[in-house]
Order: C-alpha cells, then sequence, then structure tokens
C-alpha cells in the first residue's frame, strides 16, 4: 500500500531534481521574482531608515530645504552636537540606562525563578498562573494606566522618582521572559536532572548548576527583547514622570512635539537613542531566532 | 525528593505574584471600582452607578473608535502574516532546488537583518518617520517623488486614508519580527520532508501550501495572538502619529486613545475607567477564543 502511493505520483511526473533536466526555464524566472520581490521591499522596509541616517548627517540648510536629497552634500556632526547639548539630553539618557539595567536584570532574576517553578513542577494552580501570565499579556496596558497611575502617585512614586516606573516596566517584562524561559527549561531533559539527583545533587544544586547554565541563550534573547522593550518604551513614562525624570524616548517625543520642524537635531537624537538597541541586536542576532522559537513553538 | 517541592515552588513564584497582586490584580479592581464614580483624577468622587456605562453605549465617538479598531484587528494580522510569510519561504525555502535540497534566496542573512531593522526603532522614532515619509505637501518624502503639477496626498491628515496610513506603519514595524518567527519555524522542518516531496514532483507552491502551512499552524496562532493584540491597542502610534490625537474628525480615533484623552485630558477619569473595562473584556473575549484554539499547544508543557 505505502510503496503504491509513493510510487504513483513519481510515474505520472518524472522525478525533476535528480535527472537534472528539471523545468529549469521556470525556475530562472522563478528565482529572478523572488530576488527582485526580495530586493524591492527591503528597500520599502530599509528607506526610511536610511533617510534618519543621512538627515541626521545633513547641515540645517540642507535638512530644512524642501527639495529632499538622497546624498548629504556636506555631511556634518552638528546635528549630533546640537541633541547632545539639548536641554534634559544627558539626564534623560542617564535616566533610561538605569531604569532600563535595573528592569531587565529584576525581570530576567524573577521570571527564570517563576519559569522554573511554572516548568519543572506540578502544582495546584499551576495552569491556573499560566493563564493568568498569558492573559495578562493580552490585556493592552492603557487600560491600567490609570488606577497604576493613582497607587504610585499614593506611595510617592511618581513626578521625580523612577522607582515607579521601573517596577511597572518588571511588570511588563515579566510575561515574555517566562514564557520565554519556561520554553527553554521545558526543552531541558528531565533525565538530566534525574541523574544529577542520583548523583548526589540537590534540587538547588541541579537549578544552579544545570538549568541555569543549559538556559544561557535563553537568557541572553530574553534580556535583549527585554532591554529593547523598556528602552523604547515612553508612554509610561510620560505619564508617571515630570520632565527631569524621563527616559530618552519620551524626551524625543517631547522634543517632537515642541520643536516638531527640527528634523536634523531630532533625528540625531533617534540615531543615538537607537544605537545601543541596534548594538545589541546585532551582537546576539542568531540567539533572538532560537529565543522566538523556544518561546513560541516548543509546547 | 517529593518532599522538597513546595518551598521552592512558595519562594520562585512568591515575588511575580506579589507584583501581580498589586499592579494587575489589585489595578484591574480598582478600575473596576473607579468605573463607577463619576471621578475627575483629581480629589474626591461620588459612586454613580452604571452612568459612565450608559454614556459610553450612546457616545458615537466609541462607535466610531470600536470599529476602528475592528478593522485594524482584521487586516493587521492578515497582511502582516500573508507578507511574513511569502518572505520568510522565500529565504528558507524559495531558493534553487539543487540536488533535491532546499535553500533559500541568495543574500537570505541580508533580508533577514533588514526586515528585522523596523522592530528595533522605538515607536517614538518610527512617528518621526513617518511623519516625513507622509509629509502632506511636495516636502514629504512619497508626495516629493511626483512632478509639481501633482496634487499632493494628504495621507494622516485625510479623513478616508489616515487609519490606512497608520496600518501601513503598523504593518512596516511588525513584518519583520514575523519573518524572523516563521523563518526560525522553518528552519526546525526536517529537511527531508521538503526532499521526499521535491522527489515526488512538488512544486514550490505545494511545498508552501502541503508541508511548510501545516507544520508552522501552531506558530501561525502565535502570531495571530500578537498582531490581535498590538491591534487592539495601537495606542502609541496613534498617539504620535494621527492630526491631533485621534484626528481628523475622529477618523484614526481608538479605544485605548479615548482611555488616554479621557484620564488625561480632559479629567473624566471615572468614564475612562468604564472605557478601560469594556476594553478589558474585549480582549478577554479575543484572548479566550484565541486560548481555546491554541490550548494544545501552549498550556501543557
Amino acid at each position: 500500500m505505502a510503496v503504491v502511493t509513493a510510487t504513483a505520483p513519481r510515474r505520472r511526473k518524472p522525478n525533476p531534481a535528480a535527472d537534472g533536466t528539471m523545468t529549469v526555464g521556470r525556475t530562472r524566472t522563478g528565482n529572478l521574482v523572488a530576488n527582485a520581490a526580495g530586493v524591492i521591499f527591503s528597500i520599502v522596509m530599509f528607506f526610511p531608515v536610511y533617510w534618519v541616517l543621512i538627515t541626521s548627517f545633513k547641515p540645517q540648510t540642507e535638512w530644512s530645504s524642501f527639495d529632499p536629497t538622497f546624498i548629504p552634500d556636506a555631511p556634518t556632526l552638528d546635528n549630533f552636537k546640537s541633541a547632545f547639548n539639548a536641554p534634559l539630553f544627558k539626564q534623560s539618557l542617564v535616566n533610561g540606562i538605569v531604569i532600563t539595567a535595573v528592569a531587565v536584570l529584576a525581570a530576567l532574576v524573577v521570571g527564570f525563578l517563576a519559569a522554573l517553578a511554572v516548568a519543572r513542577f506540578r502544582f495546584y494552580g499551576r495552569r491556573a498562573i499560566i493563564l493568568v501570565v498569558l492573559a495578562v499579556q493580552l490585556v493592552p496596558f492603557i487600560a491600567l494606566l490609570i488606577p497604576i497611575f493613582l497607587m504610585l502617585q499614593k506611595a510617592e512614586l511618581t513626578g521625580s522618582s523612577i522607582v515607579g516606573v521601573t517596577l511597572v516596566y518588571v511588570v511588563l517584562l515579566l510575561p515574555y521572559t517566562v514564557w520565554t524561559l519556561r520554553g527553554f527549561i521545558a526543552g531541558i531533559p528531565r533525565e538530566l536532572d534525574e541523574a544529577a539527583m542520583i548523583d548526589g545533587c540537590t534540587r538547588g544544586q541541579v537549578f544552579w548548576r544545570i538549568i541555569l547554565p543549559l538556559t544561557g541563550p535563553g537568557l541572553v534573547a530574553t534580556s535583549v527583547y527585554g532591554f529593547i522593550q523598556a528602552w523604547n518604551e515612553f508612554i509610561i513614562i510620560n505619564t508617571l514622570n515630570d520632565p527631569e525624570h524621563q527616559n530618552l524616548m519620551a524626551w524625543l517625543m517631547q522634543n517632537q512635539t515642541s520643536r516638531g520642524t527640527y528634523w536634523g537635531p531630532l533625528m540625531a537624537g533617534a540615531i543615538i537613542t537607537s544605537i545601543p538597541v541596534v548594538i545589541f541586536f546585532l551582537a546576539v542576532q542568531r540567539n533572538i531566532a532560537s529565543g522566538l522559537t523556544a518561546g513560541a513553538v516548543k509546547g | 525528593m517529593r518532599h522538597g517541592k513546595y518551598p521552592f515552588i512558595i519562594g520562585f513564584l512568591v515575588v511575580p505574584l506579589a507584583l501581580y497582586l498589586v499592579f494587575v490584580v489589585g489595578a484591574y479592581l480598582q478600575m473596576f471600582q473607579l468605573s463607577l464614580t463619576d471621578w475627575s483624577g483629581f480629589g474626591g468622587f461620588n459612586y454613580v452607578g452604571f452612568d459612565n456605562f450608559v454614556k459610553l453605549w450612546d457616545d458615537p465617538v466609541v462607535w466610531t473608535a470600536l470599529r476602528h479598531n475592528l478593522f485594524l484587528l482584521i487586516l493587521l494580522p492578515l497582511v502582516t502574516i500573508a507578507l511574513a510569510l511569502f518572505f520568510a519561504f522565500l529565504l528558507n525555502v524559495g531558493g534553487k532546488s539543487t540536488g533535491g535540497g532546499t535553500r533559500g534566496v541568495w543574500g537570505s542573512k541580508v533580508y533577514r537583518i533588514i526586515f528585522f531593522f523596523p522592530q528595533l526603532l522605538a515607536l517614538a522614532i518610527v512617528g518621526v518617520i513617518f511623519g516625513r515619509v507622509f509629509g502632506s505637501d511636495r516636502s514629504g518624502m512619497i508626495n516629493g517623488l511626483f512632478p509639481e503639477s501633482w496634487t499632493p496626498w494628504l495621507f494622516l491628515a485625510d479623513e478616508r486614508w489616515a487609519l490606512t496610513c497608520i496600518l501601513a506603519v503598523l504593518i512596516w514595524q511588525a513584518v519583520g519580527f514575523y519573518v524572523v518567527l516563521f523563518s526560525a519555524g522553518m528552519g526546525s522542518i526536517p529537511e527531508e520532508i521538503y526532499e521526499a516531496a521535491a522527489l515526488d514532483g512538488a512544486t514550490k507552491i505545494t511545498l508552501f501550501f502541503r508541508i511548510t502551512l501545516p507544520l508552522l499552524w501552531s506558530t501561525l496562532q502565535v502570531a495571530w495572538v500578537y498582531l490581535g493584540i498590538a491591534a487592539f491597542d495601537a495606542f502609541a502610534l496613534v498617539n504620535i502619529m494621527s492630526v491631533n490625537q485621534g484626528g481628523p474628525n475622529n477618523s484614526t480615533q481608538v479605544l485605548s486613545m479615548q482611555i488616554y484623552l479621557n484620564a488625561f485630558k480632559f479629567s473624566q477619569a471615572g468614564y475612562a475607567s468604564a472605557l478601560g473595562v469594556v476594553l478589558f473584556f474585549l480582549t478577554l473575549t479575543f484572548a479566550a477564543l484565541t486560548l481555546r484554539v491554541t490550548r494544545r499547544d501552549a498550556v501543557d508543557a
């Protein structure tokens, strides 16, 4: 039966790949179309980024001109200097770094432990916890902004304090962190745990010596994603904090509305703000893909 | 061995659960409470029963906003997933099939980085960029491409097209992430399956519909959930890009924008909370439906 079904189609259509005389013309055009589509789409995807890049190097006469130029005539670093010396820029930079670093680190530690509990133990309420974590991730955060603002204001953690906003970021990053790390941990065979425990490891040692190192790529992917999330956030911090305690994104947005026509410095500010994210991404580009799959595909 | 279980579980879960109890459960309870009040955002408040909900039922702006959310909820996942699938397939399987094996098209690594790039840009920056792309006179990037006799497209200032512009930007930003996500999924499909199908004479299109698509199904479901959430939210981009926060003439108004405006601009925090309750139940319904579909893959570890 199996033989019949396997060979029947082959008789009707002679094996194209093996005999080498396959429909060459069709594949060539197919490849050409595919490549053309890829190139065109890449241009659409990348052109706006290129635009920001070149605008940041244009002198004022050029970026304020109505005739767009696609290669700057006289490249200059003036815009970067101007952005760097703009009011509150450095302060926002420092705030952003502190808030992001603390939030990502906290989410990683808390999330790893929670993921361990969810992935390695069966206990009452485990399913409910997974569902709650998932459900929370599904609800747009804006719905919670009012009560959270109220709570943090009462606790005096808003305005000139960055504690409140850091806490909120940790809560924001947790679902993704737990979910992804859970996938990674679930992918580590339980037999490893058991073998180590037979050899005399305690449960704590198993977590510390076996699961933690094996989750390494997951931790990297998660922290990069968390970094991007926290670094790029600006709605919450803009709502909670006063102008002296914003991060760079919120600074950028405020400058966009208040100095909307200063394209050059604005774009330079945008470049500076994006650099850390791009560096992190390029450094761990491979791990990002595996991180995504671990969280998403492995059941 | 089994004795040491609960101390670990409790120790591991106490911090995240505490955070959730305060910032999520507590916040929701407070939102429900506030939705029954006439609180302005400052000072005291009175309980007004379900007045806020009656008011929002009769509020035409809310219905407009909901219609726009629905528009995004349908089109954002559809278009993004279709584009991402096409390019992921191109990058992974679309190349020449030499010796029966499958390969991506030439330069697929470069494509992957380029496609992912928009994902790295903060929405604040995306807003700045596309403000220029969609400039409504000849200084705008798109209108600038046409000759001087051209009547410029208004883009974000045009009631009919403003929301479509925002949808385009949402897709632009999302596509790369899903190309990478689907690529990873396709990479885990064993080569032998493609080889076997190619030997049996399957074309690229057959390979896609008969092998890639079914084997990627669970990844597609995840993508659908993520994009659905993005469509329900959409706040950040509407906030930066639209004329007058949801304009012109409410043509880009979405529910989250209404919540924000009522809470922090119109001093109607009670009413905004009621809208939050509506958004909560809408998203939860969507979540429940999706979870039902994805249950098998998602919950059983």
